[in-house]
């Protein structure tokens, strides 16, 4: 599947170059990744460490002395082109930053290094690399926006995608692209949006297109040749366990969805990554394909060096409600009656906080976060299903009037809303308050069930490649507000909370100086103290904010920057006027004291 | 994958399906420079400001998304008149949104106020239209799109996308 195209006439050379070299004293290696928390200056993996805390030790910046936060610079982008269904990019990158050079992209995949100093004057962009996406083509099959949700880095290279599924190998130091490989194919409705997830030498990618009957997967490239080590599916293949949970007939597994977008956490003690999985296809017709649906709205363990699956736990079976649990899995290691043990954690889409033994996978304990949860009365505390999950049911009702059936195709009001509880929006921990904080999304929709039709791969289906697949749809019930909620990470019981007037979708970042800092669709950057959510600072950026916070220092002082520019929802802009003359931006903006 | 458009969706209980012969792009005998001018300035809204395909699809075929099913518009019974009534007030109680800016702030959309309708406003538009644009956007959907046949053809794609991305080499 992997096709490497060379750009220019020495790749050949260059990947052999690439293989050969060794690591260099600030090249990116196993061993930097893996003690990603001892070096705070640097924010070298995508969710801080490969564990996806998103939590860096540096305490310069303080609850107590955030109040003096100044703006530090700004950097304009690029990349709000038009393209496909889509009047411009999104930015909903996490920037990586190493040594004073940020590393961050824009929704089309071009790559810019931003020099991150202090006292920089004149242009900040070192190097820009633009891939040449084809916007129309890729455009055209991207359910939600234009985005790519940042780069790795590997020796002294950067490994990036494209929305058009494209992986790219990137001298980290010029900008010059050593090669790219096809991963993804538009051409079925796969494209890729997820940050690489590089594991020793092998960078791993999934496809999105839950939306466009696509068979997800997760697929690891060796970046020493460029060619695919593995690829494995989330729906099982015939003969594989799960493939029974796919019923109705035709070619339901197929075109099932179960997609992947958002960067897998990883256990180096276990090597096994985490990685969440989108919702079975059609979205709200499951009486179109009856059965549990695995391992659709699911996490999955797999190992990295094989794609072997261990094990994998769904959280919604037969999931009606377009509930994919794709977003981030942190791995927290306690203390549980006096044993050691590693646990998995997930605020998931569909409103509860779980956390499971991430070596087995078995159910440890799970609660409602959100303010409202309307689906279900419950978890089974046994096994963690839905208390109204009946086994001996093809199709699951959950709570009847929620559910969206064929036979009753609108639902009631339902809480939360299809984007759930929290969407791909990432949580931070901060491990000293043994707090994890999740960005919350409250409200509710309806949902209506159209009848899906077949592929054209089946007997009288119409249905094809790139076509929309979602039997149905949801429209939002009254105002969508927000809220940032501190649980137990184990338990999920609340901490701290604190309501903002908006949902979040941009994600969090926590601090050894106890801040928790984020960014707010009305282009507010706020940090909060961790310990109450209390506001000590804020400033207007003056366009929406849809991407995480990082922070790093340069020449010894402590920064805070994200990328500021994003669409404005309009499930938002419903109830929420004011925002609706707001424009968009591509700009990437730092604070110091 | 998703975060909610929960805007866009669908269109109006109104479009009834009609199935017409298809043909390609080309512009009728009749279609004078200032048509072609306004046709153009029609498919730029349509595509880009407005957002139309979004749900439509890029060709006016109807697509199914979050929020249900936009109905075809290659196959609809409205009227011109009718049409340019959907584009600025929307449809009531479906996911068609109104994009005159002042729709339900007073009775020039059904007879009708936001406060009467409560939850069944339509929803807004991304971007509010001028009446120029609105014109612009018919005509082009009826010139274009109307009539047409259920689905674009290869050369409406070209017309639509350009030749220079892969977009198209699904319709050949």
């Amino acid at each position: 599947m992997n096709h490497i195209k060379t750009t220019g006439m020495l790749a050949g050379m260059l990947l052999a170059a690439t293989a050969l070299s060794p690591a260099m004293a600030a090249d990116m290696t196993m061993e930097r990744a893996l003690k990603a928390d001892s070096e705070p200056g640097n924010w070298i993996l995508h969710a801080q460490n490969y564990e996806g805390h998103r939590f860096s030790r540096l305490k310069e910046i303080t609850a107590e002395n955030a109040k003096n936060l100044k703006l530090a610079y700004t950097v304009a982008l690029g990349g709000y082109q038009s393209g496909g269904r889509y009047p411009h990019g999104n930015l909903e990158g996490t920037p990586l930053v190493d040594d004073g050079i940020a590393y961050v992209t824009d929704g089309w995949g071009s790559v810019y290094a931003v020099d991150a100093s202090a006292n920089k004057r004149g242009s900040r962009v070192i190097w820009k690399m633009d891939p040449g996406t084809d916007r129309a083509w890729a455009g055209d099959v991207a359910c939600c926006g234009v985005n790519n949700r940042g780069v790795a880095l590997w020796k002294d290279k950067i490994v990036s995608i494209a929305l058009d599924g494209r992986l790219f190998l990137i001298e980290k130091k010029t900008g010059e692209m050593l090669w790219e490989a096809k991963v993804a194919e538009p051409a079925v409705g796969e494209t890729i949006t997820l940050a690489p997830l590089v594991i020793r030498d092998v960078a791993i990618t999934g496809s999105a297109g839950g939306e466009f009957g696509i068979r997800g997967w997760y697929d690891a490239v060796d970046l020493n040749t460029g060619k695919q080590k593995w690829r494995t599916f989330m729906i099982p293949g015939p003969g594989e366990p799960g493939h029974e949970s796919w019923k109705g007939g035709g070619n339901r597994w197929k075109h099932g969805g179960a997609s992947a977008w958002v960067t897998p956490t990883f256990d180096s003690t276990l090597n096994l990554i985490y990685a969440g999985v989108g919702n079975p296809g059609p979205d709200w017709d499951p009486d179109y394909r009856p059965g549990d649906n695995k391992w659709a709205s699911s996490v999955v363990a797999m190992n990295p060096d094989d794609g072997k699956i261990k094990w994998g736990f769904q959280y919604t079976p037969n999931d009606p409600y377009d509930f994919d649990e794709i977003s981030e899995h942190p791995i927290v290691r306690m203390k549980i009656n006096g044993q050691d043990r590693t646990v998995m954690t997930h605020a998931a889409r569909n409103g509860f906080y779980y956390s499971l033994d991430a070596a087995n996978g078995s159910f440890i304990t799970g609660k409602q976060y959100v303010d409202k949860l309307t689906w279900s009365t419950g978890l089974d505390p046994k096994t963690g299903m839905p208390l109204e999950y009946d086994p001996k049911k093809d199709v699951q009702d959950y709570i009847a009037s929620m559910t969206p059936r064929r036979s009753r195709p609108t639902t009631d009001v339902k809480c939360p809303t299809t984007s759930g509880g929290k969407n791909w929006q990432p949580t931070a921990f901060n491990p000293d308050l043994n707090i994890m904080y999740i960005p919350s999304a409250e409200g509710c929709n309806k949902l209506t069930l159209v009848v899906q039709k077949d592929w054209e791969d089946e007997p009288g289906g119409t249905v094809k490649p790139r076509d929309r697949f979602t039997g149905g749809g949801g429209v939002n019930q009254g105002r969508i507000e927000g809220s940032v909620k501190g649980v137990d990470p184990l338990t999920g019981e609340m901490k701290v909370k604190t309501a903002y007037r908006y949902p979040n979708w941009a994600g969090l970042m926590a601090t050894a100086g106890n801040l928790i800092v984020t960014g707010w669709p009305d282009g507010e950057f706020v940090a909060y103290d961790a310990k109450t959510l209390q506001e000590v600072y804020t400033y207007s950026t003056g366009c929406g904010i849809n991407a995480p916070p990082v922070t790093y220092t340069v020449a010894g002082k402590q920064y805070i920057g994200l990328l500021v520019g994003s669409i404005q929802k309009a499930a938002i802009l419903q109830d929420s006027p004011e925002l609706k003359n707001s424009a968009t931006c591509s700009m990437f903006y730092a604070w110091a004291l | 994958m998703k975060k909610l458009y929960g805007f866009m969706f669908a269109a109006a209980a109104a479009f009834a399906l009609t199935v017409s012969s298809a043909s390609a792009q080309t512009p009728a005998p009749t279609e004078s420079a200032a048509d072609l001018r306004e046709i153009e300035y029609g498919k730029d809204i349509f595509k880009t400001k407005a957002n139309c395909q979004f749900c439509h699809k890029w060709d006016g075929s109807g697509d199914q998304g979050y929020g249900g099913n936009a109905l075809p518009l290659r196959t609809t019974e409205l009227t011109l008149e009718q049409f340019v009534e959907t584009v600025k007030c929307g449809r009531i109680g479906t996911g068609m949104p109104y994009h005159d800016r002042f729709a339900y702030n007073d009775k020039r959309c059904y007879d009708t106020t936001r406060e009467e309708l409560g939850n069944d406003t339509p929803p807004i538009a991304n971007e509010y239209l001028q009446p120029r644009e609105i014109a612009a956007v018919a005509k082009y959907v009826f010139a274009r799109q109307k009539g047409r046949g259920v689905k674009g053809s290869y050369e409406d794609c070209l017309d639509f996308w350009g030749k220079e991305s892969k977009q198209c080499e699904q319709f050949k």
